[in-house]
């Protein structure tokens, strides 16, 4: 086996472009190396790919059920025509979650968040999850009451969003809050998403609806129904949310998978051409010493 | 019918530990899927002036 070391040696006082068969040939083992680890990469995507893909249906289906329980709060408040006065004390909610790799996703909901509170800059702030927090605390750390981390973890599970809801109503009390919006990612398809706002009423608002006497109701019953209302569409805006982020996901696994496989078969043609060159350069010094002879 | 908001628990959490009620008394295949729903890790931080507060685990059994 002849000495790449040697053959480098013996080409090197060779003219122009045979000069840049020496770096080839130099870092053939650095090709190889590079070519090992995205191929590990590809691996891992591809993994992950297939676990977001698994994940996706299942989110679905607790979308879908989300979205009868919170259309179906939502209806009365349509039916009554409840509506915001000129609020004064505004309450923004964003619907994110902890984990990454999942394309914009979170980027987005804080970019409409960041939209929004432009607007309105003296709201209060509520966010679920990690990404979104890291990236509204940069500019608008004063105005973040509260955050939530390990919403989901899972599944989301109405009880936990009941949870969450509480804790936001109990604040939104404490400040004073006199309307509410959530911001997050609406399923469209399982490749796109739509980062909207939902409005959500609290008691005040309700009773002051237009068509409120069309409905017969006991005492209290309005204070519960505001507080499951509210429950309801956070939950209905968390799994929606839930859903977005594994097909998000799953797209981004894919992408990625793509693209390392582009990158492999760049890197296979580089390492062929390098051998090669490698190759046929030895070959000339064998010739070039035989006739020497 | 509202001994629970004189005792000043909210709608939310009066539900909250309804169903935990209901779960623990269902029989053993539908408790264990219920059981499921119950799972929660979840993690609330009250900010104030900016800054993040203690992240406190938000204990579904101790709700006052």
């Amino acid at each position: 086996m002849f000495s790449t070391a040697a053959s480098a040696k013996a080409v090197s006082f060779l003219a122009g472009p045979l000069s840049t068969q020496t770096a080839g040939m130099a870092t053939l083992k650095e090709i190889q190396i590079r070519r090992r680890s995205v191929q590990n990469i590809g691996k891992i995507t591809k993994s992950m790919k297939m676990i977001a893909s698994t994940k996706v249906p299942k989110a679905q289906k607790i979308m879908e059920s989300a979205r009868v329980y919170g259309a179906a709060s939502n209806g009365l408040f349509q039916h009554a025509q409840t509506d915001f006065a000129d609020s004064k004390k505004p309450l923004v909610i964003a619907i994110s979650s902890d984990r990454g790799l999942c394309g914009g996703i979170h980027s987005s909901v804080s970019k409409a968040m960041k939209a929004d509170l432009r607007k309105n800059p003296e709201s209060t702030v509520v966010v679920l999850g990690q990404k979104v927090k890291i990236q509204l605390s940069r500019e608008y750390r004063d105005n973040i009451a509260l955050h939530f981390e390990q919403v989901a973890k899972t599944i989301p599970t109405w009880d936990e969003t009941a949870a969450i809801a509480d804790i936001i109503l109990e604040k939104a009390k404490e400040e004073g809050v006199d309307s509410a919006k959530i911001f997050y990612n609406k399923f469209k398809t399982i490749i796109a998403f739509e980062t909207t706002s939902i409005p959500t009423f609290t008691l005040e608002a309700l009773e002051a609806s237009p068509k409120l006497s069309t409905y017969e109701y006991d005492d209290g019953v309005l204070a519960n129904f505001a507080q499951f209302a509210f429950a309801n569409t956070l939950y209905w805006a968390v799994a929606e949310g839930n859903a977005s982020e594994m097909a998000a996901k799953r797209t981004a696994m894919e992408n990625a998978t793509k693209n390392a496989g582009e990158v492999i078969a760049k890197l296979t043609l580089t390492f062929n051409r390098t051998r090669q060159a490698a190759i046929t350069n030895e070959l000339i010094d064998i010739i070039v010493g035989a006739s020497a002879m | 019918m509202t001994f629970w908001k004189d005792a000043g628990f909210s709608y939310l959490k009066y539900v909250q530990v309804a169903s935990r009620a209901l779960r623990s008394v269902l029989k053993e295949e539908a408790k264990v899927q219920a059981l499921k729903r119950e799972d929660t890790v979840l993690k609330v931080s009250r900010w104030a002036n900016g800054k993040q507060g203690e992240l406190k685990f938000v204990d579904p059994k101790n709700q006052h």
